[in-house]
């Protein structure tokens, strides 16, 4: 009995897969196009998934807490005698001062993010960020050393020569040397970054003595964040402390927000797809009309012919979503998102170089599984039901 | 044994198209016996197979095969009861094209869940018996009216059943193929199966196979011609 209803099923796939071969051209086309749909949600997928990882790789070198000061609601400058208020609060490892700011560069119309750093130190590692050291070549007096992203050797022209010039507020110029390069693999944020020593950082943006943008704590228990955090709140009257779980956030939530989006907007396409695939289930042909009453003329049931389209679209659905999954894989691996890429990190002057590096979770198989192959099959069935009703004497 | 007991059949009735197809016909038809009916285009003889060959049910009246009474069963029993017991012959063979010879013999056994090798088996032996194994893996399009004709057969016998039901089997067949035809439904009737076949053609019903010819006109059963 089992073994019966098995060989049923195989038989009527066996069958199906020949419907599936006679009526080719019409079959490629439908295959083509679910193919291109599922193609563009997986690459959707990929890419974001690979940004996702990118921003954790990078954000794992994000300080645990960062406080700022407010002033009528903007952000203003930060004392270093404000360090010594907070350094009594218990589970506070380190504290180091910091300046953080944007320059922008009228040559070029580009905007690079500046980091001064009060541990900078042109022949050591910044903790938790590779960088390729290019010696300290160009060091003399009155130049100061600083590490770039990659596009600020683009930017700078700083593939031939080592050092390069930026305006203080006061038109003055203020020379640097290039003794690193952020990796590629941390594009994502250090791409526009230009890393330099704390007296350097407020030299070239005329800070007063003293001065600082940001204060910079490192607390020895990860779980006691939120607590120093509250603490050093209340301490610093007018501050804004802000914990690595929601600069994650935020990154999360800016690469969610276009992800979404795109989702958002495929979902339309999707949609449309599964009219299409209404519209070709449900318009028999004459020459099939024709084939289903021969079949319930010589003994079929209305159920073994809805099998016979469902397993077609079975088949068709895996297929075109086995292959929108690898044309997406491809697409990310080989040609790094190329079509997606610019949509996901914004059109900014100065576009990271980051290499995507994609990861595959079975929840986004799964989920575009969902989104695609069900509706499809959903779709099918009612014009599977009604295409198989044609009565057996019609071809009498 | 098939028993028809005033059946009728009506198409679209109460509408303003509607055909009494079928009127008061009765009908008694023993096992083994090979019953010819001849009549007309539209005198009913379709609709009348139709019926013997469970496609559909009549309006009214009883219609027992083998006695069991298919009158009021739904489609799917209807079904059921045709695969294991009819074998039905189309006027246009009513293959499906695109597939071979073999494939087309032997749709009826796939959802019965007959395995591949036992399809080829029954499908080879009844090739090799309608002289047609030459051609088991031709496609439909590629082969001649005759083997058009004997591929049909095939695919009404793969079943085994005991009743055949042929619906002007030799309209599209020259005066040679037709004899062909008849001399392989001879061979049918000397295994035993029962026979009907609905035919204009006088040759079908003057042949030696046939034991009983019927005649119809405007729905009705005459008068046996002999």
């Amino acid at each position: 009995m089992l073994l019966g209803n098995v060989n049923r099923h195989l038989n009527i796939l066996d069958y199906a897969l020949g419907s599936l071969w006679r009526n080719r051209f019409k079959n490629c086309g439908v295959l083509l196009v679910f193919s291109l749909v599922i193609f563009i949600i997986a690459s959707f997928r990929l890419v974001t998934s690979s940004l996702d990882n990118s921003a954790e790789q990078v954000l794992s070198s994000v300080p645990d807490i960062t406080v700022q000061k407010m002033t009528a609601g903007r952000q203003d400058v930060v004392q270093r005698i404000d360090i010594a208020e907070i350094a009594g609060i218990f589970g506070i490892s380190e504290i180091k001062p910091r300046i953080w700011g944007y320059y922008f560069d009228e040559l070029n119309g580009a905007n690079y993010t500046v980091i001064g750093d009060a541990a900078f130190d042109a022949r050591e590692q910044l903790p938790g960020l590779a960088i390729d050291y290019r010696g300290t070549y160009g060091e003399r007096a009155g130049v100061s050393p600083v590490v770039v992203g990659q596009s600020i050797i683009t930017s700078k022209n700083l593939v031939v020569r080592n050092s390069f010039s930026l305006f203080r507020p006061d038109l003055s110029l203020k020379s640097f040397y290039l003794s690193g390069v952020f990796a590629e693999t941390t594009s994502l944020v250090t791409s526009d970054l230009i890393v330099m020593g704390i007296e350097d950082a407020a030299d070239l943006f005329g800070l007063a003595d003293g001065e600082l943008t940001d204060i910079i704590v490192s607390v020895a228990n990860p779980t006691e964040i939120d607590t120093v955090a509250r603490k050093i709140s209340e301490r610093i009257v007018g501050s804004r402390v802000i914990t690595k779980q929601q600069i994650r956030k935020t990154y999360r939530a800016a690469f969610g927000w276009r992800s979404g989006f795109g989702l958002a907007c495929l979902l339309g396409s999707i949609a449309a797809f599964i009219i299409f695939a209404w519209d070709k289930a449900s318009g028999l042909s004459e020459e099939q009309r024709r084939e289903v009453a021969i079949l319930k003329a010589v003994g079929w049931q209305t159920t073994d012919v809805m099998s016979v389209r469902f397993w077609e679209s079975v088949v068709i659905s895996i297929l075109a979503y086995v292959l929108g999954y690898l044309m997406a894989s491809a697409h990310v691996l080989v040609f790094d998102g190329l079509l997606l890429k610019p949509v996901l990190l914004g059109w900014s002057v100065l576009n990271p170089p980051l290499s995507l590096l994609p990861v595959f979770h079975l929840s986004d198989l799964l989920l575009i599984f969902s989104i695609s192959v069900l509706p499809y099959l959903a779709a099918t069935i009612m014009p599977a039901w009604r295409s198989a009703l044609v009565r057996p004497d019609s071809i009498v | 044994m098939i028993t028809l007991e005033s059946v009728h059949k009506w198409y679209n009735r109460g509408a303003p198209n509607a055909v009494h197809a079928l009127d008061d016909i009765s009908l008694f038809v023993q096992d083994n016996e090979a019953v010819c009916i001849q009549g007309p285009s539209g005198s009913g003889k379709s609709t009348l197979l139709s019926i013997i060959g469970c496609l559909f049910a009549p309006t009214s009246g009883t219609a027992i095969i083998h006695g069991k009474p298919l009158s009021r069963l739904p489609d799917r029993f209807l079904t059921l009861y045709r695969r294991e017991t009819i074998g039905f012959i189309f006027q246009r063979f009513h293959l499906i094209p695109g597939l071979s010879v073999i494939a087309n013999i032997t749709i009826p056994l796939l959802p019965l869940g007959v395995s591949l090798s036992e399809r080829r088996h029954r499908a080879e032996r009844l090739l090799e018996r309608l002289a047609l194994s030459h051609r088991k893996d031709f496609d439909i399009a590629h082969i001649s009216g005759g083997e058009l004709q004997r591929a049909a057969i095939a695919r009404a016998l793969i079943n085994e059943p005991p009743i055949i039901v042929a619906d002007e089997p030799t309209a599209h067949l020259d005066e040679q193929l037709s004899n062909d035809f008849m001399s392989i439904i001879a061979e049918l009737k000397a295994d035993g199966k029962t026979i009907l076949i609905a035919s204009h053609d006088p040759l079908v019903g003057k042949h030696v196979a046939i034991d009983r010819c019927l005649s119809m006109r405007g729905g009705r059963l005459t008068e046996p011609e002999r």
